[in-house]
């Protein structure tokens, strides 16, 4: 179980490099799409069901209205895959720099396989991802009135961009 | 450090050395954003594993509501310089040029 979550946590650093790597942002979307799936079964096997739902809920559909707009927007006659030599190029770039970090920090010889699991003991107890994200509603309605405060002002921010060429935020010059 | 630390540490840092080296396309930096946030929301998630700490998994609920804020003003940001200079690429944004 342990190299499993080892195995899904090295998918997740893949699907980040996928993205980090630079291609073309129809690739990029994909690499992200499997990080965020590596992740959530990362998630989901260390026994928090319920976050590991709503991240891959939300991340699937953010990612499709992204891959919407990439495919819209960035249009390329010739998309760059990860087999380009550009692409390439900062893949080694980045697990040089990376890997070099983590030899000069001093991170190379401490290794340990801990691995902490969250179990459930039943179905007539709550278990930890489901009282946890619940208590947001009652002992944390402060920072869910500030969370719901800022989505609607980020209604307004992106109404007040998108506005138009002569009255909005951003104008053409 | 245990390897799961060492992989979202990692994909932290992987996607912020992405955003700081030069992008062809406004969409890519901001799909680095999201990664950023991906591996933010991961560590936020085994912070409460390890410590059995339920009050502790909202915040990771939390940061997702404010990555979703940065996301949508991110894309309205790109629609709107792609409206006014043509297309989405990067160095049709750089301040040095007239």
């Amino acid at each position: 179980m342990t190299y499993f979550v080892f195995f899904l946590g090295v998918c997740f650093v893949l699907g980040i490099l996928g993205v980090a790597s630079n291609p073309s942002p129809y690739y990029g979307v994909v690499g992200l799409v499997l990080a965020s799936v590596a992740g959530c079964g990362w998630l989901l096997s260390l026994g928090v069901s319920f976050v590991a739902l709503v991240l891959f809920m939300v991340y699937l559909g953010g990612m499709l209205v992204v891959f919407v707009y990439s495919v819209a927007l960035a249009a390329e006659p010739f998309p760059e895959a990860w087999g380009d030599w550009r692409v390439l190029g900062y893949v080694v770039a980045l697990v040089v720099v990376v890997l070099g970090g983590l030899v000069l920090g001093g991170f190379v010889g401490s290794w340990g396989f801990g691995v902490n699991t969250v179990d459930s003991v039943g179905m007539f107890v709550v278990r930890l991802d489901f009282s946890g994200v619940a208590m947001l509603y009652s002992r944390g309605v402060g920072m869910f009135l500030i969370a719901g405060w800022g989505l609607l002002l980020t209604l307004f921010v992106v109404l007040e961009l998108v506005r138009g060429l002569s009255r909005g935020a951003i104008r053409a010059v | 450090m245990s390897p799961l630390h060492l992989s979202f540490c990692s994909a932290f840092v992987l996607s912020g050395l992405g955003l700081a080296f030069h992008r062809t396309h406004l969409v890519s930096a901001l799909l680095c954003l999201e990664s950023m946030m991906l591996s933010m929301f991961v560590g936020l998630t085994m912070w409460p594993i390890e410590n059995q700490t339920p009050s502790f998994t909202m915040v990771p609920i939390i940061m997702l509501t404010f990555s979703a804020c940065e996301a949508g003003t991110g894309l309205a940001i790109l629609v709107a310089s792609t409206r006014t200079h043509g297309s989405d690429h990067l160095h049709n944004l750089s301040l040095l040029q007239c």
